[in-house]
C-alpha cells in the first residue's frame, strides 16, 4: 500500500530530489515529448479534416462551412469547457505572470479541438497558438504532479510552449527563442537549459512521426547589394501590415463584443464572411501553408493587383475569424500575409525598375514573413530563427535580420505593446519578474505590517498616556473604543507635543478629545501600488492598517523600502 | 517525503526551544546534511514575516523545500543564500546569545561587580578620585587613563548631583577598558567640597563605567531614582556595609521594575 502511494506521487521519488536542475531537465523531456505529440495530433487531424471536407468545396454553399466550423468551436469553448475565445498565448502569459504558471487541465486539449474545427473548416487562423496553449497547460499540469514551486513551474510551462512550437514547425531554435522571448520574457540559464531540452524532445517527436522535412524548402537565392537596400522598404511595408492586422483584430473584437447575439452566432457570422471572401480569393481560407509553399518557390502567378488585394483580404479574413469568436493563432496568417506583402513589394520593384536583376520573388516572400512575425510579436529573434529554420536557408540571414529588426522597431513606434501583451498591459496584469509592478504585486500589506504600536483607549487620561509614551518606540498611537475594540482615530506625538509639558492638562483631557479622527487608512487586501499612491497624494509616510474596523498595525514607507529591496534582490538573482 | 519518515537518526540540538533539528542520513545525503524546522521558527530565524517565507518557498525563491508545515533545508546553503541577499539567518540558540550581549545591565549586578569601599582618603576632588580609582576593578594599566578621563569630565561641570552624592563618570563609554558596565561605590573618610549643585559636601561617590551610552543612561536614571528618595540618602549617611547596601538597592530596583510594568 505504501509503495503504491509512493508511485502515485512522483514528487516523492527520491531520485527526483537528487538535484533540482536535474529534476527540471527530466521533466522538460517529458513535457517536450507530450507537447510535441499534441502538436503532431493537431497537425494530423487538420490534414484529415481538410481531405474529408475537400469534396464539399465545389458546392455553391461551401461558403457556410467556415461559419459552421467557427460556430461549433465557439459553442465548444463556451458551453463545454467554459473558456474564452481567442488564441491562447495571452492566457499563457497571464497565467505565467500572475499565477506562477498554474493552468487548468482541460486547457491542454480544449484549444486543439476548437482550433481544429475553426481551421479545418476554412477559417483563417493558425494552429500554432492553440498548440502553444496546450503545450503550456500540459507542462503546468505535469509540474503540479511533481509538486514543483512557482518558479520551476513557470520554466516547465515555457518548456511546453517551446516543445509545441518546435514540433509543429520542426524548428527547435525558434521554439526555444519564442518561449523565452515571448512567453517568459526572462533570459536566464535556469530557464534556457530545460527549455532547450524540451525543444529537442518536441522536434525529435515530430521528426519520428512525420519525418524530417523542412516546411518551405526553396532553391538557392543569390542576394545582391541592392536587394539588401531594398529590404528596408519591405520592412516598412511589413510593419504597416502588422500594425493594420493588430488594429483590425482588436477593433473587430470590440465590434463583436457589442453585437447583441450569442457568441456562436457571432462566430458563425464571422465565418460566413470569411467564406464569402474565400469564394473570390481562396488563398485566405485555412492556415494557408499550401499557397505559402508556392509563393516561396516563386511559382505564384497572380499579378500585382490581385496580390495586393490578397494582402488586405487575408488581414480582413483573419480578423473576422479571430475577432468574431473563432479559435486559432496568428502565426500562420502572419506568415501568409508576410509572404503576400513580400510578393507585392517585389512586383512593385519590378514595375518601377524592370532592368535591375532583383533576386527571385520567393526570397522577398520569405523576408516578408519574418517582418510580419517580428512586427506582430515584437520579437525579432523569434522571427529570424523561425524563418531560417522553416525555410532551411542560411544565405538570407543578412536581409532577414534587417527586415526583422526594422519591422520590430517601426511597430514599436506605432504600437508600443505587442499584440499578445496589449490586453494584459491595459489591465495592468503583465508582471515580468524583477519589475516594480511585480514586486509590488507579490508583497502584501500583511507582510509589511509593523505591530509595535501601543493601542490606547479613548477614555484614557493624558496623565496615563504620558506613561505609555515612555515605553513606546513609535510616534503614532492608535485609539480604539473600550467596549467594541473599534478603531477610532490616531494620535500623532507631533500634534500634542505642546500639551505634554503642561501638567494642568494632564487630568483635564482624555485621548478621545485630542485624537485625529480624519485618518486615511489602508485595508488588509489593498493593492500596494494603490497604498503607495495614497501615501504620495496625502504626503504621508505611514498609515494605519484596518481590518474588520479593528487596528492591525502600521504600514510605512521605511519598512516598505526595506522589504521592497529584499524582494527585488530575491527576485532578480537566481 | 518518505526519506524523511523512514529510519533516520534524529538529533536534537540542546538549547533550541520548541524546535528540533533532524540530521537525516538518506541514500544520497552522505555529503549533505538536511535540517528541519517548522515554518514559524524558520520565519523567526530569518527575521521575516511568516507570510513572506511561506510565499518565497511557494514561489521557489528561497532554497527551502516544504513538507507539510516543515521546512527542509541545508544550513550552509541557506546561510550563503541569506548573506547574498542581504538577509540574516541564525538558528534560535545563537540568536539568544546575541540578545544577551546587547541587553541592559541593572543596578544590582553593576554594583556587585564594581564593589563597595569605605574610608576613601583625600582632601579635594583630585586626591579623592585618585584613591577611588585605585579601588575600581579594572586592569592596572587602564587606571591612569580612567583617572584623567574622570577629571576631564569634572572640569566640564561637577558630577555632584546634590544631597551629598556624586556620580563621577567618563564622558564617553569605555567598551575597551571594561567588558561589563559597573558601579564602584566609595564612602569617603570625610565629606569634601565637590562644587555640587546644592553646594553640600559630598560623602559618597558612585563611579559609573558603562559599555555603551544606552547602558549609561539606563544606570544613571536608575541611580537617580534611588537618590531622589530622601530615605535612601538617609540610609547612605549611616555608611552601611556592603550586604545591607546591596539588599537596599535590590529593593529599590524591584520597586522600579514594578512601576515600569504597570
Amino acid at each position: 500500500m505504501r509503495i503504491l502511494r509512493r508511485w502515485r506521487h512522483p514528487a516523492s521519488w527520491s531520485i527526483f530530489r537528487l538535484d533540482d536542475r536535474l529534476l527540471l531537465i527530466l521533466i522538460a523531456v517529458i513535457v517536450g515529448t507530450c507537447s510535441g505529440l499534441a502538436a503532431v495530433a493537431l497537425n494530423r487531424s487538420l490534414i484529415a479534416m481538410f481531405e474529408w471536407l475537400h469534396h464539399f468545396r465545389h458546392y455553391w454553399w461551401s461558403f457556410i462551412m467556415p461559419a459552421i466550423g467557427a460556430a461549433l468551436s465557439a459553442l465548444f469553448l463556451d458551453k463545454m469547457v467554459k473558456e474564452g475565445a481567442g488564441h491562447g498565448v495571452p492566457e499563457v502569459i497571464y497565467s505565467v505572470s500572475r499565477y506562477g504558471g498554474l493552468m487548468r487541465f482541460r486547457s491542454s486539449f480544449s484549444r486543439l479541438i476548437s482550433s481544429c474545427l475553426t481551421i479545418g473548416s476554412g477559417g483563417s487562423a493558425g494552429p500554432e497558438a492553440p498548440v502553444v496553449m496546450s503545450g503550456a497547460a500540459i507542462g503546468s499540469n505535469i509540474a503540479k504532479l511533481f509538486s514543483l514551486n512557482d518558479r520551476q513551474r513557470v520554466t516547465i510551462v515555457g518548456c511546453g510552449a517551446a516543445g509545441a512550437i518546435s514540433s509543429i514547425f520542426n524548428a527547435p531554435i525558434a521554439g526555444m527563442v519564442f518561449s523565452i522571448e515571448v512567453i517568459l520574457g526572462e533570459w536566464k540559464a535556469v530557464n534556457i537549459v530545460p527549455i532547450a531540452i524540451a525543444s529537442v524532445a518536441g522536434t525529435e517527436i515530430s521528426r519520428i512521426l512525420q519525418g524530417n522535412q523542412i516546411a518551405f524548402s526553396h532553391r538557392l537565392f543569390h542576394i545582391g547589394h541592392l536587394d539588401i537596400v531594398a529590404c528596408i522598404g519591405l520592412a516598412i511595408i511589413s510593419a504597416v501590415a502588422s500594425v493594420l492586422l493588430t488594429r483590425l483584430l482588436r477593433s473587430m473584437h470590440g465590434v463583436s463584443k457589442k453585437a447583441p447575439f450569442p457568441i456562436w452566432v457571432r462566430a458563425a457570422a464571422g465565418g460566413c464572411a470569411v467564406g464569402i471572401i474565400g469564394i473570390f480569393l481562396p488563398i485566405v481560407l485555412g492556415e494557408g501553408y499550401h499557397p505559402l509553399r508556392t509563393m516561396i518557390e516563386g511559382a505564384y502567378t497572380q499579378g500585382l493587383g490581385i496580390v495586393t488585394l490578397a494582402v488586405f483580404a487575408k488581414i480582413l479574413a483573419t480578423s473576422l475569424t479571430l475577432g468574431w469568436g473563432g479559435s486559432g493563432g496568428i502565426f500562420a496568417p502572419c506568415l501568409v500575409i508576410g509572404s503576400l506583402a513580400g510578393l507585392t513589394y517585389h512586383r512593385g520593384l519590378l514595375l518601377l525598375w524592370p532592368s535591375v536583376p532583383w533576386v527571385n520573388e520567393g526570397c522577398f516572400a520569405l523576408l516578408g514573413m519574418a517582418g510580419l512575425i517580428s512586427g506582430m510579436l515584437h520579437a525579432p529573434l523569434t522571427g529570424i530563427f523561425l524563418i531560417i529554420e522553416i525555410t532551411g536557408g542560411y544565405e538570407v540571414i543578412l536581409p532577414l535580420i534587417i527586415v526583422s529588426v526594422i519591422s520590430t522597431t517601426l511597430c514599436h513606434y506605432i504600437e508600443p505593446v505587442s499584440f499578445y501583451l496589449k490586453e494584459l498591459v491595459e489591465k495592468g496584469q503583465l508582471l515580468r519578474p524583477g519589475t516594480d509592478a511585480r514586486v509590488l504585486s507579490d508583497l502584501s500589506v500583511q507582510e509589511l505590517l509593523e505591530k509595535d504600536c501601543i493601542i490606547v483607549k479613548q477614555n484614557m487620561l493624558l496623565r496615563d498616556f504620558i506613561n505609555i509614551i515612555k515605553k513606546s518606540h513609535r510616534n503614532y498611537f492608535p485609539v480604539e473604543d473600550e467596549k467594541t475594540g473599534r478603531f477610532l482615530g490616531m494620535i500623532h506625538l507631533d500634534d500634542i507635543r505642546s500639551y505634554l509639558f503642561n501638567p494642568l492638562m494632564y487630568d483635564a483631557v482624555v485621548l478621545g478629545q485630542i485624537m485625529d479622527t480624519d485618518v486615511k487608512v489602508v485595508y488588509l487586501d489593498d493593492d500596494l501600488s494603490e497604498v503607495l499612491r495614497k501615501m504620495d497624494v496625502n504626503r504621508l509616510f505611514s498609515m494605519p492598517v484596518i481590518a474588520n474596523r479593528k487596528f492591525l498595525g502600521m504600514i510605512s514607507k521605511a519598512t516598505l523600502l526595506d522589504k521592497y529591496r529584499n524582494e527585488l534582490m530575491v527576485q532578480t538573482d537566481l | 517525503m518518505p526519506f524523511l519518515a523512514e529510519n533516520h537518526i534524529v538529533f536534537i540540538c540542546k538549547g533550541m526551544h520548541g524546535c528540533t533539528s533532524h540530521i537525516l542520513p538518506s541514500a544520497f545525503s552522505l555529503l549533505s546534511i538536511y535540517m528541519k524546522l517548522n515554518l514559524n521558527d524558520m520565519a523567526r530565524c530569518l527575521d521575516l514575516p511568516v507570510s513572506t517565507v511561506d510565499r518565497w518557498i511557494r514561489q521557489g525563491r528561497i532554497p527551502i523545500h516544504r513538507s507539510g508545515n516543515d521546512c527542509i533545508f541545508k544550513e550552509s546553503i541557506l546561510e550563503k543564500w541569506a548573506f547574498n541577499h542581504g538577509l540574516r539567518f541564525s538558528l534560535p540558540n545563537e540568536e539568544r546569545k546575541k540578545e544577551q550581549k546587547f541587553g541592559l545591565t541593572n543596578l544590582l549586578p553593576a554594583m556587585q561587580l564594581g564593589g563597595v569601599f569605605h574610608d576613601i582618603k583625600g582632601d579635594d576632588v583630585e586626591s579623592v578620585l585618585k584613591s577611588a580609582v585605585d579601588k575600581v576593578p579594572v586592569p592596572a594599566i587602564n587606571k591612569q587613563g580612567l583617572y584623567e578621563r574622570l577629571l576631564e569630565r569634572e572640569a566640564l561641570t561637577s558630577t555632584g548631583i546634590g544631597k551629598g552624592v556624586a556620580i563621577p563618570h567618563p564622558r564617553t563609554p569605555l567598551p575597551e577598558e571594561t567588558d561589563n558596565s559597573l558601579i564602584t561605590t566609595c564612602f569617603l573618610e570625610k565629606p569634601i567640597d565637590f562644587e555640587a549643585v546644592d553646594d553640600r559636601a559630598v560623602f559618597v561617590m558612585f563611579i559609573l563605567l558603562s559599555t555603551s551610552i544606552k547602558n549609561h543612561l539606563h544606570l544613571l536614571s536608575r541611580l537617580a531614582f534611588c537618590v531622589r528618595d530622601d530615605s535612601f540618602v538617609e540610609f547612605l549617611r549611616t555608611y552601611p556595609d556592603t550586604s545591607s547596601l546591596l539588599s537596599k538597592i535590590a529593593d529599590s530596583e524591584n520597586l522600579l521594575d514594578k512601576a515600569d510594568h504597570n
